[in-house]
């Protein structure tokens, strides 16, 4: 098949065996690649009711058709399974190199199965595919790991790994690639670690079948010049994701101490220019992109050297925990990545583990002598220690805010920042109904990525809830995840403004299959109601509770910030479902039909 | 005394699909985007000659000025 690998790996972490089966072309008509291929293997081979940290979960890592080619920005790997963190879907996306190698090694996915006995890494060389002994490498960080691995088989094999947090299964443990790209979110990291699995390394070199190389390379240089022509390629190069930092603070969206305000009144010493004359050394970026968003940083104050911070990591790790000094973001950052913990999931439980503090639920009893007032940066370090290691309060922490806050109770779970159990990302939604609806209907929980509309409600009015609004995030979450799907990353096409046919004169040319957006969005909806279906089927009684906020966003408005005294009302919240149901053909209480299932080419899977 | 706006993604959209625009120097930025019916909380950053700047900066004759909104997040 034209812009595939071709071949499926299997690799059965009990038994030992490792098998390879064609890419079935079906699939890839339906689903695409990627996170497609992820949801389609999750849903059809996980069976129901499965113990996330069990054997009969599945761990799948997706290449999509743009993966390793001359796109920019071709990147993107999907790693997707059932989440220890929520008990639902769980896919998370991640830059790098690693898909680049998939490809080369003629893989479009790779499905780790069963549990091994004893500590592993799978080595994968082309048609060389072995699992190695790893119990040298148990115990260590991910970027001692890294390191030691590149070092033994050399620079060109791609490495994905875990830190103790993977190993502890932490519910919101990451994968880690290329010393500062992470799977970030829904505990893939856990799943990998109960497998035993370490890391896999990956080399390839075979090519990439393309139906139409005269005009794949044509599409492929009218892309690069797009880029390099964009208006703002220098400012976004220069600062990143962290360009936003300053405007989320303006607007009200930036998470401060635990997302009890929009607004930090010491943001100023977080933003994107400070960052980068204070600890920036130089820019990184993923396979074929011409805008890299990565900032390399040097922290004199702590000797150490990090990929990052981006915004998400200080938001959750700065501003939200009451830290204003970047140096230290970006040291806790460095901590949880060793570590291998997510950032995001990571800030909201120290964050709302110091809110308990401040509110005397909490005493140094219980925090293990930790003075965890906000602000405290050697607390956030050494709690974050604890939570990789499941260790004391971290124990609880690594738990996650959902279930922390149900076993301490007290009014806890109002101020526990979640949706479906995964803790909401880098935007406070008290009073922007947009973003909140995407936060409440995300595929995998409280995640910005699916669909990024606060813009829109600035654009249309930021307390509006008209069914236009719901049409837009709707939108999104067919198309910006269709990213993820094909294998390469969306911010070219988002901040530079890319035109986005340019994308399918390219995908024309790699596939030989003509699609337009159109027919993309709708495996886009596809996907996104297969991965509806496997909440529904997974959790019995799932309802249009599932999709309700923290009741931080439409009871407790802001004492200070840009969004002083504003807040959604109830009423809204439930309004904005309703449309969202409506416009998605979903049920009242959220469930897509039958007859949707049916006109989407899902009722036979989901039977 | 005249001063040129560079845009593109939301903010082109408001100015009639155009990424260049004309505007009198002597205003703020802020008071600028409001002349032209844009919404201040839209724009991200404002950049002239290299250098970042406020949206009170007050526009100087002959400046260029990129004017960016974000539209696709961390």
């Amino acid at each position: 098949m034209n812009g595939y690998g071709g071949k499926i790996l299997r690799v059965n972490l009990t038994t030992g065996k490792i098998a390879k089966e064609p890419t079935p072309v079906e699939v890839a008509r339906d689903f695409i690649g990627g996170r497609g291929f992820g949801a389609y293997y999750l849903f059809k081979e996980v069976p129901q009711g499965a113990d996330p940290l069990g054997p009969l979960n599945k761990l799948i890592i997706s290449s999509g058709p743009m993966s390793g080619l001359m796109i920019p920005g071709a990147g993107k790997c999907d790693f997707t399974t059932k989440s220890p963190l929520t008990g639902g879907y769980a896919s998370a996306s991640m830059g790098g190199h690693f898909t680049a190698e998939m490809k080369y090694a003629g893989l479009d996915s790779i499905i780790l199965e069963g549990i091994s006995s004893k500590p592993v890494y799978l080595f994968i060389d082309i048609e060389k595919i072995e699992l190695r002994d790893a119990s040298e490498y148990w115990g260590q960080g991910t970027i001692e790991v890294e390191k030691q691995l590149k070092e033994k088989f050399g620079e060109e094999f791609q490495i994905a790994v875990i830190g103790p947090g993977g190993e502890n299964a932490v519910s919101y443990a990451c994968i880690n690639h290329d010393f500062g790209r992470q799977a970030g979110r829904g505990g893939v990291g856990a799943v990998m670690g109960i497998k035993k699995v370490k890391a896999i390394v990956i080399h390839g070199t075979n090519s990439i079948p393309v139906a139409d190389t005269k005009t794949y390379r044509q599409a492929g240089k009218a892309l690069y010049k797009a880029c390099k022509d964009a208006s703002f390629l220098a400012e976004w190069t220069r600062y990143g994701t962290t360009v936003v930092t300053s405007w989320c603070d303006e607007v009200g969206a930036l998470p401060t101490r635990n997302f009890s305000a929009g607004s930090f009144e010491d943001g100023k010493n977080l933003y994107g220019p400070v960052m980068r004359e204070k600890i920036v050394i130089t820019d990184k970026g993923c396979f074929g992109c011409p805008s890299p968003c990565g900032k390399y940083s040097r922290s004199k104050k702590y000797d150490s050297y990090v990929e990052g911070p981006e915004y998400e990591t200080i938001g959750l790790l700065g501003s939200n925990l009451g830290i204003s000094d970047i140096e230290a973001v970006a040291q806790a950052n460095l901590l949880a990545d060793d570590a291998g913990i997510d950032t995001i999931s990571a800030g909201n439980a120290i964050g709302w583990a110091m809110e308990c503090y401040e509110k005397g639920i909490l005493t140094r009893e219980d925090t293990d002598g930790l003075d965890l007032h906000f602000g405290n940066i050697e607390a956030t370090f050494e709690l974050l220690g604890k939570i990789s290691r499941k260790e004391g309060l971290g124990a609880l922490l690594a738990e996650g805010v959902k279930k922390a806050s149900q076993k301490i109770g007290k009014g806890t779970e109002k101020f526990a920042i979640h949706v479906k159990g995964m803790e909401q990302s880098g935007y406070a939604t008290h009073n922007a109904t947009a973003m909140l609806l995407a936060y409440m209907t995300c595929d995998v929980g409280a995640h910005h990525n699916r669909s990024w509309a606060i813009t829109y409600d600035i654009q249309v009015g930021r307390d509006l809830v008209v069914p236009e609004k719901v049409a837009r995030v709707i939108w999104l979450q067919n198309f910006r995840p269709m990213f993820d799907v094909l294998g390469g990353c969306r911010l070219q096409w988002v901040e530079l403004g890319i035109d986005r046919e340019l994308y399918i004169t390219a995908l024309d040319a790699i596939t030989g299959i003509h699609r337009s957006w159109d027919d993309y969005e709708k495996v886009g909806e596809r996907i996104w109601n297969l991965t509806r279906m496997f909440w529904v089927r997974e959790n019995a009684g799932f309802d249009r509770s599932w999709d309700m906020p923290s009741p931080r966003f439409y009871e407790e408005a802001p004492e200070s910030g840009a969004t002083k005294g504003q807040i959604t009302k109830i009423e809204d919240v439930h309004r904005l479902l309703d449309m969202y149901y409506e416009q998605r053909g979903w049920s009242n209480e959220g469930l897509p039909t039958s007859d949707r299932l049916v006109e989407l080419n899902l009722a036979e899977l989901v039977a | 005394m005249t001063a040129t706006i560079l845009t593109s993604s939301v903010l082109k959209e408001l100015l009639d699909g155009k990424n260049e625009y004309e505007v009198e120097a002597g205003y703020s930025v802020r008071d600028t985007l409001l002349k032209l019916n844009i919404n201040p909380e839209l724009v991200a950053l404002v950049i002239v000659a290299g250098v970042q700047r406020s949206k009170d900066y007050i526009i100087q004759e002959k400046d260029v000025l990129k004017v960016m909104a974000i539209i696709g997040g961390g």
